[in-house]
């Protein structure tokens, strides 16, 4: 089956497409991973990246990422209309991952969740560090959320988080 | 003992729920739990009744699908008056409801049985004369469809409008291209009148609570229902746009150049207009499968409704039907609404059918998606209580011996949309068939005009998005302007900026068939082709 009939990619097939930054970068900063492999009309996130590192070539051409220029801000994470766009970086051994978050309860620092591939299986558990609502006016009012793992490795699958009672 | 029920949402990630005050409404004399903002529909949902009428011939129970007022399944008599469509009925304190019963509703099981010839009301008894209407009285009570009471109630009046308008742009459909097309025209100084069916402006934007694609300088980045409360507000401050809601178009005569609408309280107007918008969006299509009447199968924009609108829950567990951005989109409103969403099941083939990234952002919450299924059969007496589904072999015809059953207590249907096109047919257009487009649609020319005075856009005109509606609106409001000689200088320039973002809009691989089809239907010269 395709990724487009089963509605996910896996991590090889994602790295393959040269989607996640080289891992010594990782290690250094947050770093944003676009998994928007389409050609579809849309440009927020390129609109919103005050680095420039986001660069659409036409409105409807997948958006490439340039590492070196990129500055974690997490703007893009919250003004992507389809939900695609992800921080992930490596720090003391522990893994991060940067989602955007449109469910209930709300999220808080501390709180324990548990952890959801991109297949929506749950692969382990984590803590949210770093909640944060964002919004420019009217745009792109969204939850970004930190969460921590244990397993650096696991920062390449988790895409989506439940938060335990 | 009535176990008392509450289906309505009262946390939600998005959205806030304005339900008004507390009222109570009487159902066959029960009373009910209502708020002053849900429509009839909406309330006795939330009090748990699924079954709103039963069927003219064979007196099924029947719900609502489509909850926008189309689908006229949930017609029942409220205050005296029958056949009201209760979807579109806002509440009112001491509200009387009831169901329409008929005589022969002890017998429907039996009906079934017999295969009786349909009760063809309207051509029975129709000769001689005189035994028409006594029996027509008789008729009607067994179709169920009500009769009106010996003395008409007295209704308050309230906002309807009576007598003749004329206008310079009259516009039938307050969605997203009716009201971007009202802006533009508005701010040109056209004298504007723009009309809806519903209580309010808005149409499906209202409903929408994701974030839109497209170019952030027009629609990208703002949740739906923002933008439409966005173009609501624009129009308020125009003087030159006068907004009538609750009204509906019911005709057009090309002879005398005369629309004539519907309003609140049974008011009619004749409204002449040098230019019309026809603006009326689509129809949602249905699914064919045993048991498809059911309470418990509604098109997706039904449940949008019903959660988005009025924050009532459709059920605690659904499944989709279809793979349409819609269907995805849908399934992420459900998720967000705390439900529980069984499955998105798929009669296409190669590939889900929306966008990439809405299916992938409800797949990682662990909703299966499921490619090359279809629904056979939904389960259950009154309510839906399950389904069938089936997986299907090349050419779309069902593998036996793959049959399994979803455990469910509603499905949604989101299999596309037909254009609406009813209003436009009586302005004697040329229509052609483009499935591309979704169904019936006009030829039309370069200004999207597709009659000498009448104008297309949004969904009517093309099944599209709602970014591409806006652009189609702002440019008929615009082309309309120039049309009436209002349009200044920056009119060609806007023109240009428009029709430049509309062709970027459409230039994604997913638009090809749509691309080609739209080319393939545009003329040069309107007139021309008419001929």
């Amino acid at each position: 089956m395709k990724p487009v009939q089963r509605g996910y990619y896996t991590r090889e097939e994602l790295e393959e497409l040269g989607v996640f930054p080289p891992r010594e970068e990782l290690e250094k900063k947050r770093l944003c991973v676009i998994e928007c492999v389409e050609e579809i009309p849309c440009n927020p996130c390129a609109a919103v990246c005050r680095s420039g590192a986001i660069i659409k070539e036409g409105l409807c051409k997948p958006p490439v990422v340039d590492w070196k220029a990129c500055i974690g801000c997490t703007m893009c994470v919250a003004a992507c209309p389809g939900m695609a766009i992800f921080m992930q970086w490596i720090e003391d051994g522990d893994g991060y991952v940067t989602m955007p978050y449109e469910l209930l309860p709300e999220p808080k620092i501390g709180d324990r969740v548990q952890l959801l591939n991109r297949k929506g299986e749950a692969v382990g558990e984590g803590m949210i560090v770093n909640p944060t609502y964002q919004a420019r006016g009217d745009a792109y009012p969204r939850w970004v959320v930190t969460v921590k793992m244990d397993d650096p490795d696991l920062s390449y699958e988790v895409r989506a988080f439940k938060i335990l009672e | 003992m009535i176990a008392i029920e509450d289906w309505r949402i009262y946390e939600h990630p998005i959205l806030k729920f304005d339900r008004g005050k507390e009222v109570t409404i009487y159902l066959d004399g029960k009373p009910l739990k209502a708020y002053k903002n849900e429509t009839v529909a909406a309330a006795l949902y939330a009090n748990g009744i699924r079954e709103f009428s039963k069927s003219i011939k064979y007196r099924r129970p029947r719900g609502f699908f489509c909850a926008i007022g189309r689908c006229s399944a949930c017609m029942m008599e409220v205050d005296g008056v029958p056949n009201v469509r209760t979807c579109v009925t806002l509440v009112r304190d001491g509200m009387r409801i009831k169901r329409q019963r008929t005589i022969a509703d002890w017998a429907a099981p039996f009906l079934g049985m017999m295969k009786l010839p349909p009760l063809r009301y309207m051509k029975l008894f129709t000769r001689p004369g005189f035994i028409y209407e006594p029996a027509m009285k008789i008729m009607r009570k067994f179709t169920g469809l009500g009769s009106y009471p010996e003395k008409v109630p007295e209704v308050a009046p309230s906002g309807g409008y009576q007598g003749e308008l004329s206008t310079e742009f009259l516009i039938v459909g307050g969605g997203p291209a009716g009201m971007s097309a009202a802006v533009e025209a508005g701010q040109q100084g056209v004298d504007t009148l723009i009309i809806d069916d519903k209580e309010k402006l808005g149409g499906q934007l209202l409903k929408q609570t994701h974030m839109f694609f497209s170019d952030v300088k027009y629609a990208a980045g703002k949740r739906g229902f923002k933008l439409g409360e966005e173009l609501v507000e624009k129009i308020s401050k125009l003087d030159n746009v006068k907004v009538m809601t609750q009204t509906s178009a019911v005709g057009y005569y090309p002879s005398e150049n005369t629309m004539l609408l519907k309003g609140p309280n049974d008011t009619t107007l004749k409204v002449k207009a040098k230019k019309y918008l026809i603006s009326t969006g689509a129809y949602e299509r249905s699914l064919v499968f045993e048991n498809n009447d059911l309470p418990g199968v509604y098109g997706a924009g039904g449940v949008q409704t019903l959660l988005n609108v009025y924050g009532v829950k459709p059920g605690n567990r659904g499944i989709l039907l279809g793979t349409g951005n819609v269907a995805l989109i849908v399934s992420y409103h459900l998720l967000q609404a705390g439900i529980e969403v069984a499955g998105v099941f798929a009669p296409s083939f190669r590939r889900v059918r929306g966008y990439f990234v809405h299916a992938a952002k409800i797949k990682r919450h662990g909703v299966p998606i499921v490619t090359r299924h279809t629904i056979v059969k939904a389960l259950g007496k009154n309510r839906v209580e399950g389904a069938i589904v089936t997986k299907l072999a090349d050419y779309g015809k069902p593998i036996p011996g793959t049959e399994r059953r979803v455990d469910c207590d509603f499905i949604c249907v989101g299999v596309g949309l037909n254009p609406a096109y009813d209003l436009v047919q009586l302005f004697n257009p040329k229509m052609v068939y483009v499935g591309a487009l979704g169904g019936m649609v006009p030829i039309r020319d370069r200004t999207y005009r597709f009659a000498e005075n009448a104008y297309i856009a949004g969904d009517c005109a093309s099944i599209e998005e709602a970014t591409t509606a806006v652009l189609e609106g702002k440019l008929v409001g615009l082309y309309a302007s120039q049309a009436l000689g209002h349009g200044d200088e920056t009119v060609p320039e806007k023109i240009e900026e428009y029709t430049r973002a509309l062709e970027e809009d459409r230039g994604s691989p997913f638009s090809t068939r749509l691309r080609e089809a739209l080319r393939d239907i545009t003329v040069e010269k309107i007139e021309e082709a008419l001929k």
